[in-house]
């Protein structure tokens, strides 16, 4: 698909690669319907709390270090800057390093949603330039600026002259996309646009862009691609601006889920030539093979990437095949993004474990390049079925599926939801860090954390009982799809 | 007006509201808003405060009509109609509130009509009309206080002279609520009074009916409440006082005593039987430990309530100097500016220290980094962590928000709670 970068506003993905929130039924239909390009996602006559886009874009570019994001709304918007605030000062002092990004609100008011405040807003982004002396500025819209009609893409253009670090508009109305992760792609457009230079002649490089969360496998990962001659570049947690201006000179890019580095990942891709590694994610004994062997091929390093597979596969499949008789047979329900769910059912399948529903929060029909997400191929070409629904993260219509299949355990990758789960008594095994499942030593671990979850029940089982949930019997009765009608 | 706000403490108007919803009991708040308010609001109090959530719906689950450009467009009172149904059928709630999010609020969507058409089936969903545009967390706390007076308190004629209502402790954007209140309660029960705090106990929907009956509201706050209060005296003819600050240690909780027993015309010789008991049971441990901590010079960054509850109780009660205090919400009213500087230059034992109103972390950290005075012990939020680290002093993160300690019933206020607060000094040496 074309990117256009001359365009601050980024088209939603519903509108870009027909994403969708609503559906029942089985994985072979999702996928048999997205490749026959037939699937139609339902909206919901009664839904409970999403996401806001603003928080997946802005945590992204504020987990850059030393840049500012200025979050033009009412002060409810920034709160986002309370967890940023946080998350960077933690990730960059574990890495070692220091940031000193900042994310300020514009505290918004009644009298602002009247009369506008562009002329306060001109001020403020000269006045935070002052302040922290950023290596760059990210301009964001909210809701009520996107309503009123706030043209910030004028200011922005207007202050440039005076400002010599990178600045750009960031459109995150909230109201724009019922999908949350259209805020990775504006994050991914702000950069792309405004930060990534053209490669330098003459530079050679072994780099290799990674897009990832959080970082916390870092070290290891460094280790790794060292044994190949690569070099990763993690973003944006920790990235430093300089970092990013060069991104397009690297030989792949590469993420640890596809709903997360599918956009910088075609873009770069498009734009600058750079490869983007296409397959399933790195979950797995069979993902990290695939992914490595990808890396291997695009990056022609596939001989000593099969010497590594042979290695580390005779330290830990032995171990994995251990772990996997004990839990043979117990069964899950996972609630996650859509670059997890699909990943992590063929992980659990892997390990002998049966998937009864997996609901992913968001479904990509197909990506940028117009494939049907490599995760959901996979599935479909090894014949791996099960229940599957796209939730957009409603809590009623999990917590109907788990009091239906009463499974062993359920997963996700969002904390609001698996303390649900707990109180109804079921083992939850967050799997917060995105490296949970890397490889096979993580793989090993993860499949002996799933062993801990459902060996010692003590809490589940002694909260559930003592605690009322607070959904009607009523409910538990319907379909799943109750509240689901055609979209319109 | 615009201006900047690096790390504002809380959120809109929409997190105060919820934070009071989330915190009564089987009660059921319904978002007309964008599809990321409820997450943000509920990120913005509770998910700073201690690591307590609320455990009826919060977050996730609180129903939302998550207004999309369509409804942006046409409007969105359909969406909310089904959606509001639909928490009535899923949701088992003694009473369901309608939150109007910035994008219904300018659009203009009429939730009042809507909300209507369910009253007149009889269930009971009630309106809020104050935008999320319309001011912070505080304001949210006043905002449902008032949708309560004018929509929900049942007038009554007979009154409960031993009833008591509590207000001014905001559930979530003051992280040690629980065990505030329930230090409260426990002191006043002494007193032979009921206590409504209607956020423990499990006091839901039906106690807020009925707090017309009670014989006296107690503001403890400086500024919180003061249309509130006076509309509930207007409607239902229950009178107020207002405590100017929280009080931590004995100084401050007796005086606190000693007020609701004068305004209720209880019998002296008990207040000072509880006072004197009380007073015993404190001095009895701080008196098993002297002499560990030397004197701390100390600054505190809070909101208004405890910045007047930490500067007195360490200046008042454990010879700390104080130096610097700043007052971290935003106040507005040069009147309730006023009652707060009265409230900690008013000491008995030191001099008074400077006092600053600054909202915007860049101005906080500049304060105290600029600081000519020495500092030794700072009271503050995880936000002001950094600098007391950077300047090396002793921190206690006393204020909202807490992200690095889980608090359930823990408490710094009242008798017991100054001993809480005495053992996290040495704590955290």
């Amino acid at each position: 698909m074309p990117f256009n970068f001359n365009n601050s506003n980024v088209a939603t993905r519903e509108n870009r690669i027909g994403s969708i929130t609503g559906y029942v039924g089985t994985l072979k239909d999702l996928a048999e319907k997205s490749q026959c390009g037939t699937l139609k996602g339902c909206s919901r006559c009664f839904s409970q709390s999403s996401t806001c886009l603003s928080t997946c874009g802005l945590s992204q570019l504020a987990a850059i270090r030393d840049v500012a994001v200025i979050h033009h709304g009412p002060a409810g918007c920034s709160v986002a800057s309370s967890g940023s605030y946080y998350m960077s000062r933690v990730m960059a002092k574990k890495r070692g390093v220091t940031s000193s990004t900042v994310y300020v609100g514009t505290d918004m008011n009644e009298n602002d949603t009247i009369f506008g405040s562009t002329k306060q807003l001109r001020e403020i982004i000269l006045e935070v330039n002052k302040r922290y002396s950023p290596k760059a500025i990210f301009v964001s819209s909210s809701c009520a600026t996107g309503i009123i009609g706030e043209d910030i893409d004028s200011i922005v253009d207007d202050v440039k002259s005076e400002i010599d670090v990178p600045i750009v508009a960031v459109h995150c109305e909230g109201f724009k996309s019922r999908i949350w992760a259209t805020g990775f792609d504006i994050s991914d457009h702000a950069v792309v646009s405004s930060i990534v230079q053209p490669p330098r002649e003459g530079v050679k490089s072994n780099k290799i862009n990674f897009k990832n969360f959080f970082e916390s496998a870092r070290p290891e990962i460094i280790e790794m691609f060292k044994k190949f001659d690569l070099e990763p570049v993690f973003l944006y947690c920790n990235s430093t601006v300089e970092e990013l201006s060069h991104l397009s000179e690297s030989l792949a890019t590469t993420c640890i889920c596809g709903t997360l580095g599918n956009y910088i990942g075609n873009a770069l891709e498009e734009k600058y030539n750079v490869p983007y590694v296409r397959s399933i994610n790195q979950c797995g004994i069979v993902g990290f093979e695939t992914w490595l062997r990808e890396i291997g091929k695009v990056t022609g390093r596939s001989d000593k990437i099969e010497k590594y597979i042979e290695e580390q596969r005779a330290i830990y499949l032995p171990q994995i095949e251990e772990v996997k008789k004990e839990l043979q047979g117990h069964t899950a329900v996972l609630g996650m993004g859509p670059g997890y769910t699909f990943e992590v059912s063929r992980v659990l399948d892997e390990l002998g474990i049966k998937v009864v529903w997996a609901l992913a929060w968001h479904y990509d029909k197909k990506y940028e390049n117009g494939d049907v997400p490599p995760s959901m191929k996979y599935l479909l070409d090894n014949d791996i079925d099960f229940e599957a629904s796209v939730a957009d993260q409603q809590n009623y219509e999990v917590m109907n599926i788990l009091k239906k299949y009463n499974p062993d355990m359920y997963l996700s990758r969002h904390p609001g939801s698996t303390v649900w789960a707990i109180k109804n008594g079921t083992p939850a095994i967050y799997v917060a860090d995105e490296y949970m499942i890397f490889g096979y030593k993580h793989t090993l671990e993860f499949a002996r954390s799933i062993l801990d979850a459902i060996n010692n029940r003590s809490f589940e089982e002694n909260l559930a009982k003592r605690t009322k949930l607070p959904y009607t019997d009523w409910w538990y009765k319907q379909n799943v799809d109750a509240f689901l009608e055609e979209a319109n | 007006m615009s201006e900047i706000m690096e790390n504002p403490k809380g959120g809109c108007v929409l997190a105060g509201i919820n934070s009071v919803l989330s915190a009564i009991h089987r009660t059921c708040p319904v978002y007309h808003s964008g599809p990321g308010c409820c997450m943000q609001t509920t990120a913005a109090d509770q998910g700073q405060s201690g690591h307590k959530h609320s455990c009826f719906v919060s977050g996730v689950s609180i129903p939302s009509s998550n207004m999309l450009e369509k409804e942006v467009v046409f409007g969105g009172v359909n969406k909310l109609r089904t959606t509001i149904q639909g928490a009535v059928d899923i949701i088992d709630a003694d009473a369901y509130f309608v939150l109007t999010g910035c994008t219904a609020g300018i659009i203009g969507d009429d939730i009042v009509s809507v909300t209507n058409e369910f009253k007149t089936k009889g269930v009971p969903v009630y309106a809020i009309e104050t935008p999320g545009f319309a001011g912070d967390s505080s304001l949210g706390y006043e905002a449902i206080w008032n949708t309560f007076i004018d929509q929900v308190i049942e007038p009554s004629e007979e009154k409960d002279d031993k009833l008591v209502n509590i207000f001014g402790i905001v559930p979530y954007h003051d992280p040690f609520w629980s065990g505030t209140l329930e230090e409260i309660d426990r002191i006043l029960s002494k007193l032979g009074l009921k206590v409504n705090t209607f956020f423990t106990k499990k006091q839901g929907i039906e106690t807020i009916k009925n707090s017309s009956k009670a014989a006296l509201n107690i503001i403890i706050n400086p500024w919180l409440f003061k249309g509130p209060a006076k509309k509930f005296e207007n409607k239902f003819n229950v009178p107020s006082i207002r405590f100017p600050g929280l009080f931590i240690g004995a100084t401050d909780t007796s005086e606190f005593v000693r007020e609701v027993g004068k305004a209720l015309n209880l019998d002296s010789e008990l207040v000072e039987k509880v006072i004197r008991e009380e007073e015993e049971y404190v001095y009895n441990y701080l008196a098993q430990a002297i002499g560990v901590v030397s004197w701390k010079r100390f600054a505190v960054v809070a909101d208004a309530n405890n910045a007047v509850a930490f500067t007195r109780y360490l200046a008042n009660d454990y010879s700390f100097t104080p130096v610097l205090v700043i007052i971290s919400e935003p106040i507005y009213r040069q009147e309730d500016k006023e009652r707060i500087i009265k409230r900690i230059e008013n000491l008995e034992y030191a001099n008074p220290p400077k006092i600053l109103f600054l909202s915007d972390q860049y101005e906080i950290n500049e304060a105290i980094r600029n600081e000519e005075k020495e500092i030794t012990l700072l009271v503050g939020s995880s936000n002001d962590r950094e600098v007391a680290l950077e300047k090396d002093i002793q921190f206690i993160n006393g204020a909202f928000p807490v992200n690095e300690r889980l608090i359930f019933n823990r408490t710094y206020a009242g008798y017991k709670g100054s001993l809480t607060f005495t053992e996290d000094i040495y704590d955290n040496l």
